[in-house]
C-alpha cells in the first residue's frame, strides 16, 4: 500500500504561493507567488532551506518558475506581463534580461528539453516562443493566437521542439515549426474537457499527453501517428491526439496542476479541495483504453493545492505549493 | 474568428474573468440644463435620468462610437463586433439605399456625393478570386458600385504617390538634421500605429513617420481638394474606401481625421476585400463578370491614364522601403541604385538592405519588417539601443498588405502562402507608378501651397494610451 509522507514544510511566502520548479539536478527548488519574490531552496544533509531571496524582479505576482534544462537559467513569469531571465554567472543570482511583448499576465513559463526555446502564455490568449539568440538574447521566434480565451500552461514535449498549452477555452493546442517556413503553427486542437484546462503534463514518451480542468476531471490523450496499429484516421498523414480516458469522480473542486513523472509513471494531481492524489496505471492497462487506479489521495494543505511537480531525479519525490503560503516536500512510499 | 491584425488582436482584448473596467465615456450634460445638486440615477433601461427642482427628466443616451474606444484600452474597444458594425457592407448599402432616394426624390439638399476608393490589393485579391484579368477586374468594380449608387470610382495611385514623397522628403529631413529620430520607421499600417500607441507609448512613437497613409490623404483629397472643385461641403460626400485590411476602419475612425468644423469624417467608411465577396454573394452574383462594366473615374485636372492599378516598386505594401532607399542613396550621397538586393534575416518577413561605400562603408541600412514577431524583436532591439537601422518599412500582416486580414480567403484548398504567392506575382506584373508625375506636381502647386499646408494635411500625430492598471484578485 502506497503512502505519502510530508518530508518538510517550507514556509518563508508571504501569502499564496502560485507556482515551483525543480532543478533539473533535483536538489534545488525555485518557489514564487504572491509577495512578488522567488526563493531558492536548496537540499544540505537532508533539509531544505532558503538559500536566496529574488525580490527586484518583477512588480506583480509572480506565477511560475522554469529552469533551463541546462540548470544555469531560472525564467520567471508574472503578472507584471513580463518573464525576466535570472542566472548565477557572476556568482549571484541576476535578472540578465527582460521579455516583453504579453499584454497581460503571465500564466506559464518553460523550457524546452533542448534548451533553445522558452515558451509563455497571457491572458491575452496568445502564446509565444522565444528563441535563444547568441549572447543569452532572446528573440521571439512565434506569437500564437490559436486560442480564443486565456492561455493557463504551457509545456514541452519531453523529447521533441513540440509544444502544448492549455487554455480557459477547454482545449489544447500542440504546436510545431514548418521547417521550410521558420513559422510555428497549430497542427492538433485537443477537445474533450468541458471547462478550462488548468495544466498539462506529458508521459517519458511524449506520446501520451495527461490534462486536467476545472470540470474535475483529468484526461488522457493518446498520439496515434499515420499507419498507426489502430487504423485511427489522419486526415492529411497528421498524427492525431485521442482522449483515450478520463478520470472522473475523484475530484471535488478544481484541477489545477498535473504532473505525469517521467521516471515512475505516476501521476499527481492538485485540486482545489486541499488535496493531492496520486494515481498509477493498471497492471493490465490496455494501451489504447488505458485504466487508472487512484493509489492514494492526501489532505496536503489548508487551502487550494495550486501545484504539484515530481522530482526529476530522486524517484517519488513531489513538491507541492499552495494558497496557505506554505511548499511541501513528500515522499511516495510504497 | 478575430479578423483584426495579430498587433490588435493582441491589445484588444476580451476576458470574461475581468470585471468591466469602467467605461471612459463621460456622461454629458448639456450646460444649460444642469442644477447645482443634481443626481443622476440610472433607469432599469440603462438610460440616465437627471434629478431637477422640475422633476425627473430624461436624458439622451450616451452613444459610444468606435472613436471613442480608440482612446482606450478598455472592454469596449475589444469588442470586436461593435467596431466593425460602425463601418460594414450594411451600413454602406443603408447609405446608398438613402443617397439613392434622395435623388430619386430630388431632394437635393440631402444628396451627397459617393466616392469610392479602391486599392490595388483589393482589386488584386477579387482577380484572384474571380479569375479575372486584372484591369477587367477594375472595370467590374467600378460598374458593380456604380450600379449600387456611386458617383466617382477612384483608385489610390495619387495618394500613394503622396506619401512616398512625404515619407522621403521626412527622412532626408531626419537624416540631415535630426538623427536621434532614426530609424525612422513607417506609419501606413494602422495596426502597427495602434500596438505603438497601446504598448510602447512615447518610447516608440518619435521614430514613426508622420506621413499620413495612402488612405488617409485619399481622406484629405476627397473631402478638401474634391469638395472644393465641386464646390460642395466636406459632408456633402460620402467616401468609401476598399481595403486589404480591417484595422483601417480603426484609421478612418482617429480623431485626427475628423473635422469637428466641418462635421466631417477624412473617410466615412471602410469595406473590405472579404466583404465585398460577401456582397456578391449575398446577392447571388457567382462571379464579378456576371456584371456589368464601367469605368474608373479620373477627377483630377490632368490626363487620364491608361491603367487604374500600378505597383511602387516590389513591396506590395506600398513600396516605402524600397523608394525611400533609391531617393536617399541618390539625394544623400549622389548614387545610382538600379536593383534592390535585399538580404534575408531570420525569416523571410525581416529582411534587410544596405547601401555601401566604394571603400564597403555602409552608408545606409534599410529593413523590412513584416508580421508581430518581427516587430517585437525590432522594437526590442530599439529599446535596448542595439539597433542600428535608418529607415524600417512595418506591416503587422505576415508577408505585408497583399496578405492583410480582410483579403478574400484562399480557395480549393490553396494554402494562405501559396495564395500570396500568387499574388506577390500579380503584383509585380504591374506597370510600375512614377512618383513624380504631373497629377502630383499639380496637387502640390494649387492645394499644397503654402508648405505649412503640407504638414496640415499630409501629416498626422500619435498619442500615447495609458493602460488602466487594476489590481486584480481573483483567483487565476
Amino acid at each position: 500500500m502506497s503512502k505519502l509522507e510530508l518530508i518538510q514544510c517550507l514556509s518563508g511566502h508571504k501569502g499564496r504561493v502560485w507556482g515551483a520548479g525543480w532543478h533539473p539536478k533535483g536538489n534545488i527548488l525555485a518557489s514564487c507567488g504572491e509577495d512578488k519574490t522567488i526563493r531558492i531552496w536548496v537540499e544540505e544533509n537532508k533539509r531544505w532551506t532558503a538559500k536566496t531571496i529574488l525580490s527586484d524582479g518583477h512588480t506583480r505576482t509572480i506565477r511560475d518558475v522554469s529552469w533551463s534544462p541546462c540548470g544555469q537559467y531560472l525564467a520567471s513569469a508574472s503578472f507584471d506581463a513580463t518573464v525576466a531571465i535570472w542566472d548565477k554567472k557572476s556568482g549571484e543570482f541576476e535578472c540578465n534580461a527582460t521579455l516583453e511583448g504579453h499584454e497581460n499576465e503571465i500564466k506559464s513559463v518553460a523550457w524546452s528539453k533542448s534548451g533553445s526555446l522558452l515558451a509563455t502564455c497571457s491572458r491575452d490568449k496568445s502564446v509565444w516562443i522565444w528563441e535563444i539568440a547568441q549572447e543569452d538574447e532572446f528573440e521571439c521566434a512565434a506569437v500564437l493566437n490559436s486560442h480564443t480565451q486565456d492561455v493557463k500552461k504551457v509545456e514541452w514535449h519531453p523529447n521533441e521542439d513540440i509544444l502544448a498549452s492549455a487554455s480557459y477555452d477547454n482545449t489544447i493546442k500542440l504546436y510545431r515549426e514548418e521547417l521550410s517556413e521558420s513559422d510555428w503553427s497549430s497542427f492538433a486542437t485537443l477537445t474533450s474537457h468541458t471547462s478550462t484546462v488548468w495544466s498539462i503534463s506529458f508521459d517519458s514518451t511524449g506520446k501520451r499527453l495527461a490534462s486536467c480542468s476545472d470540470d474535475l476531471t483529468v484526461k488522457i490523450w493518446q498520439e496515434y501517428k499515420p499507419g498507426n496499429e489502430l487504423g485511427v484516421a489522419t486526415p492529411d498523414n497528421q498524427a492525431v491526439w485521442k482522449c483515450v480516458c478520463t478520470l472522473s469522480g475523484y475530484h471535488e473542486r478544481t484541477v489545477y496542476d498535473i504532473s505525469w513523472c517521467k521516471l515512475t509513471g505516476l501521476i499527481a494531481t492538485a485540486c482545489g479541495d486541499d488535496m493531492i492524489r496520486i494515481f498509477k496505471e493498471a497492471d493490465n492497462s490496455n494501451a489504447d483504453e488505458p485504466t487508472f487506479e487512484l493509489i492514494w489521495s492526501q489532505l496536503a494543505h489548508t487551502q487550494d493545492t495550486n501545484t504539484v511537480e515530481w522530482n526529476p531525479v530522486v524517484p517519488g519525490v513531489l513538491v507541492s505549493t499552495s494558497d496557505d503560503g506554505d511548499i511541501k516536500i513528500w515522499k511516495l512510499l510504497e | 474568428m478575430s479578423k483584426f491584425s495579430g498587433a490588435l488582436q493582441l491589445t484588444d482584448l476580451d476576458d470574461f474573468i475581468t470585471p468591466s473596467q469602467e467605461c471612459i465615456k463621460p456622461v454629458k450634460i448639456d450646460t444649460n440644463k444642469t442644477k447645482t445638486g443634481s443626481k443622476i440615477t440610472i433607469q432599469e433601461d440603462g438610460s440616465y435620468i437627471q434629478a431637477t427642482d422640475s422633476g425627473f427628466q430624461k436624458l439622451e443616451k450616451v452613444e459610444i462610437t468606435l472613436a471613442d474606444c480608440l482612446a482606450c484600452s478598455g472592454c469596449i474597444t475589444s469588442a470586436e463586433g461593435v467596431l466593425i458594425t460602425q463601418q460594414s457592407q450594411e451600413e454602406l448599402l443603408k447609405v446608398l439605399n438613402e443617397n439613392n432616394n434622395a435623388k430619386l426624390s430630388e431632394n437635393k439638399e440631402n444628396v451627397k456625393l459617393i466616392v469610392f476608393t479602391i486599392s490595388q490589393q483589393t482589386i488584386l485579391s477579387l482577380a484572384n478570386r474571380y479569375t479575372l484579368d486584372v484591369d477587367e477586374t477594375t472595370e467590374y468594380l467600378a460598374g458593380y458600385f456604380k450600379k449600387l449608387g456611386a458617383d466617382l470610382i477612384i483608385d489610390t495611385k495619387i495618394a500613394d504617390d503622396l506619401a512616398l514623397i512625404e515619407n522621403c522628403n521626412e527622412f532626408i529631413k531626419r537624416f540631415q538634421n535630426d538623427k536621434k529620430k532614426l530609424p525612422m520607421l513607417s506609419s501606413s499600417c494602422p495596426g502597427w500605429v495602434c500596438y505603438s500607441e497601446k504598448t510602447h507609448g512615447n518610447f516608440i512613437l518619435p521614430y514613426i513617420s508622420t506621413t499620413r497613409s495612402p488612405q488617409q490623404i485619399m481622406g484629405v483629397l476627397v473631402k478638401q481638394y474634391l469638395a472644393k472643385k465641386f464646390e460642395l461641403k466636406s459632408n456633402q460626400i460620402y467616401h468609401v474606401t476598399i481595403m486589404p485590411c480591417y484595422d483601417k476602419k480603426l484609421e478612418a475612425s482617429r480623431e485626427d481625421f475628423y473635422s469637428e468644423v466641418e462635421q466631417s469624417h477624412d473617410v466615412d467608411c471602410v469595406i473590405t476585400s472579404i466583404e465585398i465577396e460577401q456582397m456578391l454573394d449575398n446577392e447571388k452574383i457567382q462571379s464579378l463578370s456576371e456584371v456589368e462594366k464601367s469605368t474608373f473615374d479620373w477627377p483630377w485636372d490632368t490626363e487620364k491614364p491608361k491603367t487604374f492599378i500600378w505597383a511602387h516598386e516590389y513591396s506590395g505594401s506600398g513600396g516605402y522601403s524600397d523608394y525611400i532607399f533609391k531617393y536617399a542613396a541618390n539625394q544623400l550621397f549622389n548614387i545610382e541604385v538600379n536593383e534592390l538586393n535585399y538580404k534575408i534575416l531570420r525569416n523571410t518577413d525581416f529582411k534587410e538592405i544596405l547601401l555601401e561605400s566604394s571603400n564597403g562603408e555602409i552608408l545606409l541600412r534599410f529593413a523590412i519588417a513584416n508580421g508581430f514577431r518581427n516587430i517585437q524583436n525590432l522594437v526590442q532591439k530599439l529599446k535596448r539601443g542595439k539597433s542600428n537601422y535608418h529607415f524600417v518599412e512595418i506591416m503587422a500582416c505576415p508577408s505585408g498588405c497583399l496578405n492583410g486580414g480582410a483579403q478574400i480567403r484562399p480557395q480549393n484548398g490553396q494554402t494562405q502562402k501559396e495564395l500570396t504567392k500568387d499574388l506577390e506575382k500579380f503584383y509585380s506584373q504591374l506597370p510600375k507608378s512614377t512618383i513624380e508625375n504631373e497629377t502630383v506636381s499639380e496637387i502640390y502647386e494649387k492645394f499644397l501651397e503654402p508648405q505649412q499646408k503640407v504638414k496640415e494635411l499630409l501629416h498626422t500625430t500619435y498619442h500615447q494610451i495609458e493602460k488602466m492598471n487594476t489590481a486584480l484578485n481573483i483567483k487565476w
